[in-house]
């Protein structure tokens, strides 16, 4: 009697996962997944500004649609400031240190390093070709982390954690929680740095600022981690603890992880036969560790949401840039790739260009069925 | 029986001297809303922590005495073990949820709980009811208001239906309103659920009056549970209306306005107009915004906004949350730059605002310090006005303290200290009784007073109007952005539907010690 109650119950459960998917109004977080690797993907594969550019505008567009409200809506223009910095850095550094390639700019004084520290010349000669390639090689780091700041604003980070199998659940929660704490962090600072130019009626006062800025900080976050876990200690965290399977897996999994170094070790030493052999060994008994801790898992997920087949062919669609570029890269296309010497415009093909086209379609196609 | 038992329960945290409890006895019946009042750093957060082990089990200490849970001792359970019987909320509401959705947030502790799928769902859908929270179903906690958050930690706690529920001051951080909520929705579960609860708060005004019995924590001693009202009746952090009728000997003293009313009307009084004290002087403007505009991230915060604030003046500043109240206090400061408008501060006038979170500021080790440190950054050297600024709000014997030891509102009051001694003629002080007891609270009022009557000025950013009753000589009401009411505050007050007790007990008095004045004088 209870068999047949619960089958019709089951299907309502299943009913109402799809409609909770369509109330989120996003795609699933394996969708994102694919569509950042894709474009990241097509950052290698086609480094040159312009197909760059292409792609942080296709990131942007992204973006603005999909951006889910949060601590997380402002990760995309964070993660291109940093890029951009990280970029500048890198610039700097190269200019420095590397000459003799022509078309000089001005001349800064110069000192050589000595031989323990490389023995190259810092300082110097700065010249244009050495600049605009390194500015070309940081644009591709730009556009690296903009891809990653659009994923993070439009992914839900809980959803991410869910996908992954169910061994990982409780690790994957830590680091979601822990990430939690950077825009938690972020804010904190703002108000310190406030709080520290109120204190002296806005006038800001450098000396002894960091020190000063810093104890509230650590102590805000301190405060926060501690609420945080009596919270999670007081609804249940951890409680079902490690049944025998559990304990069994982590040892199977160590003894995997053993292995794989071994083939390392191995592969190091030459003996490629062993290394191979260790290598699958170790692989298989990694994934076999997972499959036994995940269906060991005692913990059922509370409406659990699935790739769908409108998210697959979505996700599928954002993998053909990457092939796409792929292809367009095999046949040949010189504007893929951009030197700053000889110097010239970089050059904008349509096949490539067209070969982004796949990388818009998220953006633009609504994820639920048109009602 | 009971649900929860303490019995001689002996408490104290590492490296502190003192026992944060001692010998607490407390017997806390099926059913009931037990409400545990006392001033901060009583012990009240150490006896709700008790209920479920988190003392000692997440904070460490030695402990001592036995505390049942349904049967259940925490000696040999932890907080986890508990999780199906006792929910718990703390007192922030920014750092409760561990998933950033709503109902996957509820959803947690049953998976934690091993429930199944079917259970999950019917289980998170009748919380979602029960708190009314259902619209915020698919939202990102850290999206909502804090009245919200808060509501939605209930959920998170009510989830495994517990049959008791410890909430450790769940509306101090949160404005009129979303207090109300929370307090409404935990009545609905008293009553409709039969759920136990155990409340520690500061609003008594809105809690006393629903709660069964009330225990009184004082220097980690537990009191003996008894009726609210007789428990009040000597509490300095009794509701205004029972202090009211503490001073016109009404027997049995009001918890609610409702009830004073019929009180006033039953005995009617003969009682003069109230005189003003502290008829006001109209100084020059000190700090004058004219036409002020501010715009923050695309939003308008402030549209054409006047205001004057005289010497001697206390202003209160009202409205709802996102008013733009700390927006303007900001623009006085010269925190923000107007995109329209001007801040003109008086010649040799300087202004100092005091943010909403004093954990953001303090960093030394030593209240004392604390204060030094701002002359010191200043470049000043009288060490007198440290003693001034630490006697005026009553903080002379925590001097030698470390400012994280101290209270929600202790810290507060440090924290404006801090920024006071600096000598700032306007101080702007941003929700400065938000989380405070009623002795703070008296310290704060007399420091007010006594720098405006020093030629001072001071700006209140405020939801508490029983505050603005007793200080202010000016109030202004803030709404979306624009100056709705501007005048003197008897008479911004007195136009409310949201006016002082008192005044609506017993118009035209506007404080208890207006109507002691006159009784007085009778």
């Amino acid at each position: 009697m209870s068999v047949t109650r619960q089958a019709p119950a089951a299907l309502v459960a299943a009913d109402d996962a799809t409609s909770a998917a369509v109330a989120t109004g996003s795609w699933h977080a394996g969708v994102w997944l694919l569509w950042a690797l894709a474009a990241a993907a097509c950052v290698q594969l086609a480094p040159s500004p312009v197909y760059v550019a292409l792609v942080i505008g296709i990131a942007s567009m992204v973006v603005s649609i999909h951006a889910r409200p949060g601590p997380y809506a402002r990760a995309f223009p964070m993660l291109l400031a940093v890029g951009v910095l990280f970029a500048v850095v890198r610039m700097v550094l190269t200019v420095a240190t590397t000459h003799g390639l022509g078309d000089v700019l001005f001349s800064t004084p110069h000192f050589g390093l000595p031989r323990l520290l490389g023995g190259f010349t810092v300082g110097g000669t700065v010249e244009l070709p050495v600049m605009l390639q390194s500015l070309n090689e940081g644009f591709a780091i730009v556009g690296v982390m903009g891809v990653f700041g659009a994923f993070n604003s439009v992914v839900s980070h809980s959803e991410l954690v869910e996908s992954t199998p169910r061994a990982f659940f409780e690790i994957g929660l830590v680091v979601v929680v822990g990430l939690a704490f950077v825009p938690a962090t972020l804010s904190a600072i703002h108000q310190v740095r406030e709080a520290d130019r109120a204190r002296t009626g806005g006038r800001p006062i450098r000396k002894g600022r960091l020190l000063r800025q810093i104890v509230p900080v650590l102590e805000l976050g301190l405060e926060r981690a501690v609420t945080l876990a009596e919270s999670m200690d007081s609804r249940g965290f951890a409680r079902l603890g490690a049944s025998t399977r559990d304990r069994v897996a982590g040892w199977w999994g160590a003894a995997s992880l053993l292995m794989l170094a071994g083939a390392f070790v191995a592969l190091v030493g030459q003996a490629q036969t062993v290394a191979t052999l260790l290598g699958l060994a170790g692989a298989a008994g990694l994934c076999a560790a997972i499959v036994l801790a995940s269906s060991g898992s005692r913990r059922i997920r509370y409406r659990p949401r699935h790739m769908r087949r409108r998210d697959w062919a979505i996700g599928l669609v954002t993998v053909l840039a990457p092939l796409a570029m792929a292809t367009v890269s095999v046949v040949g296309d010189s504007s893929l790739v951009w030197y700053a010497s000889p110097l010239a415009w970089p050059a904008l093909h349509l096949l490539p260009a067209l070969a982004l086209v796949p990388l818009v379609v998220p953006a633009l196609v609504p994820p639920m069925e048109a009602a | 029986m009971s649900a929860i038992s303490l019995r001689d329960v002996s408490f104290a945290y590492p490296d502190a001297p003192g026992a944060a409890l001692s010998d607490a006895q407390l017997e806390v019946f099926p059913s009931e809303l037990l409400l545990v009042i006392g001033a901060s750093g009583s012990g009240k957060s150490t006896l709700l922590r008790t209920v479920n082990g988190l003392v000692p089990h997440a904070s460490g200490g030695r402990f001592g005495g036995e505390v049942t849970v349904f049967g259940r001792s925490t000696r040999t359970h932890h907080p986890r073990d508990l999780a199906d019987v006792v929910g718990f909320v703390a007192q922030d509401p920014e750092s409760q949820s561990v998933v950033d959705n709503v109902e996957r947030d509820i959803a947690f502790v049953l998976e934690n709980l091993g429930f199944g799928q079917e259970a999950m769902r019917r289980r998170v859908e009748e919380v979602l009811d029960a708190l009314g929270i259902a619209h915020l179903r698919n939202r990102d906690p850290s999206t909502l208001s804090g009245g919200e958050r808060q509501r939605c930690a209930i959920a998170g706690a009510l989830a495994a239906a517990p049959t008791a529920l410890v909430l450790d001051e769940p509306t101090s951080q949160l404005d009129p309103q979303g207090a109300d909520d929370v307090l409404h929705a935990l009545a609905r579960l008293n009553t409709d659920l039969g759920t136990t609860v155990v409340l520690a708060e500061h609003r008594l005004e809105r809690a006393a009056p629903l709660a069964d019995r009330a225990v009184l924590v004082a220097d980690g001693r537990v009191g003996a549970p008894a009726d609210p009202a007789v428990l009040l009746s000597a509490y300095p952090g009794a509701p205004v209306v029972t202090q009211l009728g503490r001073a016109l000997g009404w027997d049995p003293l009001p918890l609610t306005v409702r009830d004073a009313r019929r009180h006033a009307l039953a005995e009617p009084l003969d009682l003069a107009a109230p005189q003003r004290e502290d008829a006001l002087v109209p100084g020059d403007p000190v700090v004058r915004a004219t036409g002020l505009g501010v715009t923050l991230g695309g939003h308008r915060a402030l549209r054409d906004v006047d205001l004057a604030v005289r010497e001697g003046d206390v202003v209160a500043l009202f409205g709802r949350n996102g008013s733009g109240k700390t927006t303007l206090l900001r623009a006085l400061a010269g925190l923000v730059t107007p995109t329209r408008g001007q801040v003109t501060v008086a010649d040799g006038a300087s202004v100092a605002y005091v943010p909403q979170n004093p954990g953001a500021m303090l960093f030394s080790a030593t209240v004392r310090r604390e204060l030094e440190e701002t002359l010191r950054l200043l470049g000043h050297r009288d060490a007198a006005v440290v003693d001034h600024w630490l006697r005026a709000l009553h903080l002379d014997a925590l001097a030698d303290r470390h400012p994280r030891s101290l209270s929600g509102g202790e810290r507060q009051r440090v924290a404006i200290a801090a920024v006071a001694v600096g000598g700032a003629q306007v101080l702007l002080l941003d929700e400065p009784t938000r989380g405070m007891d009623a002795p703070s609270r008296a310290a704060l009022e007399d420091a007010v007073h006594a720098h405006a009557k020093a030629g001072g000025s001071v700006v209140l950013a405020t939801h508490d109007v029983e505050l603005a009753a007793r200080c202010a000589t000016h109030a202004v009401v803030l709404g979306d952005g624009d100056i709705v009411a501007d005048g003197d505050a008897r008479t911004v007050l007195a136009g409310s539907l949201f006016a002082p007790q008192v005044l609506r007990v017993m118009p035209p008095f506007l404080t208890v010690r207006e109507v002691e004045t006159e009784l007085a004088r009778r």
